[in-house]
């Protein structure tokens, strides 16, 4: 499968446009990682504890995509955007939106 | 996750067709279209799949036990090496699930994530604030308090001749202290009085009137003295602080609901630390007045003059910041039953000053 966030591949015409399609993760990351992200909050610095969390949802919105299009008889996914949302009471939870158009090439 | 392109043949399928393979943890999906133009897709368990790299083909030919016939080639040794890593991962001892022990697992964990929890609440963090409330200077804890001092704004009703005369009375009691003593008769119509970090004491005037003895007002400056000692204040402020940080910490985010109940059962846990410290104060008190042969008696008109002036409270204890007046009465007598009592003309001439 041939994932881009271009509108075109470089000497692969698309042969048929399967329409677009989308999917979405909601993650939030659990009370010890609130913590210690709330002590990053505090004294500055990286969170790799979130940008983890943020990894995941990003893979998982992206397989759950790519598992779309192969249902579709895609071969490839053109224009990926990624979008990334808090949400839930304060923003405790992460929800990342992958969308794009499902091609044959 | 990964995606490949392959070829893709079964036992209904005479010419291999492109596929798309899309291989996760633990299957393997291939997607393909047959030469009617239907979308078909078929799912393989990654642990039924048998895999070899032909060098001389240079292609990955992978196989199922669930379905003869079918083969899947893929051009590169890639796709083998990928297959073989989440192979082994899944040979790995915590992926084989034994589901019938799994929820006691589960179970067990969380409940051994609470007990971490309530063990860092209830002993680690009261503990930690208190290592660092003691590790405050006099000093630094003398600006805190004359902050506080100045803050509430009570310089204004200050009865300096009175304060004068209790100054000198204390002085008088011969307490030893790190701390530069200085007490301050405020008037008010307050039955009360506290002590603030570094050495100030606060007495109210209402209660400095209801005081009819040298042995009472001995009580009050000795049991308000240890609070200032033993730095009451300054725990007090620190284990607040720290629970107040933990309880951010884990459910700040959890919405106002949860955070309004937690804040309240801190507070109920504050109280209860608040009443043990007066019952120290109660007894370190006690134990300076029968050091100096001062009547012991002394501790309980004072309780009664503050019982008289507070209306019966129907709450239980666990709600109050003091412990119930009848138990202070109650262990101070026991505590102080065989104390010495000698008469002290200096601190009864003093005391007669303010009368």
């Amino acid at each position: 499968m041939l994932i881009t966030t271009t509108s075109s591949v470089d000497g692969k015409p698309v042969q048929e446009y399967l329409g677009v399609i989308n999917a979405q993760s909601i993650i939030g990351a659990n009370i010890f990682k609130d913590i210690f992200a709330g002590l990053r909050d505090v004294f500055g610095g990286r969170s790799k504890t979130y940008e983890k969390v943020l990894e995941q949802a990003k893979e998982d919105a992206l397989r759950e995509l790519t598992q779309k299009a192969q249902s579709m008889g895609a071969n490839g996914i053109l224009g990926v955007d990624l979008d990334f949302e808090t949400i839930g009471s304060g923003g405790s939870m992460l929800m990342v939106i992958a969308t794009g158009t499902a091609v044959r090439l | 996750m990964k995606s490949y392109f392959g070829l893709y043949k079964n036992n209904n399928i005479v010419e291999p067709i492109e596929a798309t393979v899309l291989v996760f943890d633990t299957s393997l999906s291939i997607g393909f279209r047959t030469i009617t133009g239907i979308n078909e897709m078929e799912g393989w368990l990654i642990k039924d799949i048998t895999y070899q790299y032909n060098p001389s083909a240079g292609e990955t030919v992978i196989r199922t036990t669930k379905h003869t016939g079918a083969v899947l080639v893929i051009a590169g040794n890639e796709a083998a090496t990928f297959l073989k890593t989440v192979k082994e991962e899944n040979e790995k001892p915590w992926h084989k699930k034994n589901k019938g022990k799994e929820w006691i697992r589960n179970g067990l964990l969380a409940l051994g994530i609470v007990s971490i929890i309530f063990l860092l609440y209830l002993l680690i963090v009261p503990w930690l604030s208190e290592k660092l409330a003691s590790s405050v200077s006099e000093k630094t804890e003398q600006q805190l308090g004359d902050a506080v001092y100045n803050g509430m704004q009570l310089s204004s009703q200050e009865d300096t001749a009175a304060s004068n005369v209790l100054n000198h009375f204390f002085q008088a009691m011969k307490v030893q202290s790190a701390y530069d003593i200085r007490i301050t008769v405020v008037n008010d119509n307050v039955v009360n009085a506290f002590a603030l970090p570094g050495g100030r004491i606060v007495i109210y005037s209402a209660l400095l009137k209801q005081v009819e003895s040298y042995p009472e007002l001995a009580a009050l400056l000795s049991h308000e003295f240890t609070h200032v000692n033993n730095k009451h204040s300054t725990k007090s402020i620190f284990r607040k602080l720290g629970s107040k940080i933990f309880v951010w910490l884990l459910f700040g985010r959890f919405g106002n609901v949860a955070s309004v109940l937690v804040n309240h059962a801190d507070d109920l846990k504050s109280l209860k630390y608040s009443r043990s410290l007066e019952k120290e104060a109660d007894i370190e008190g006690l134990q300076i007045l029968m050091q100096r042969k001062i009547d012991t008696k002394g501790f309980e008109k004072l309780f009664w003059h503050l019982k008289k002036a507070s209306p019966e409270s129907s709450l239980p204890t666990f709600f109050a910041s003091h412990p119930d007046l009848d138990d202070r009465i109650e262990y101070i007598n026991k505590e102080g039953k065989n104390a010495e009592v000698a008469e002290n003309s200096i601190l009864k001439t003093i005391f007669e000053q303010i009368k």
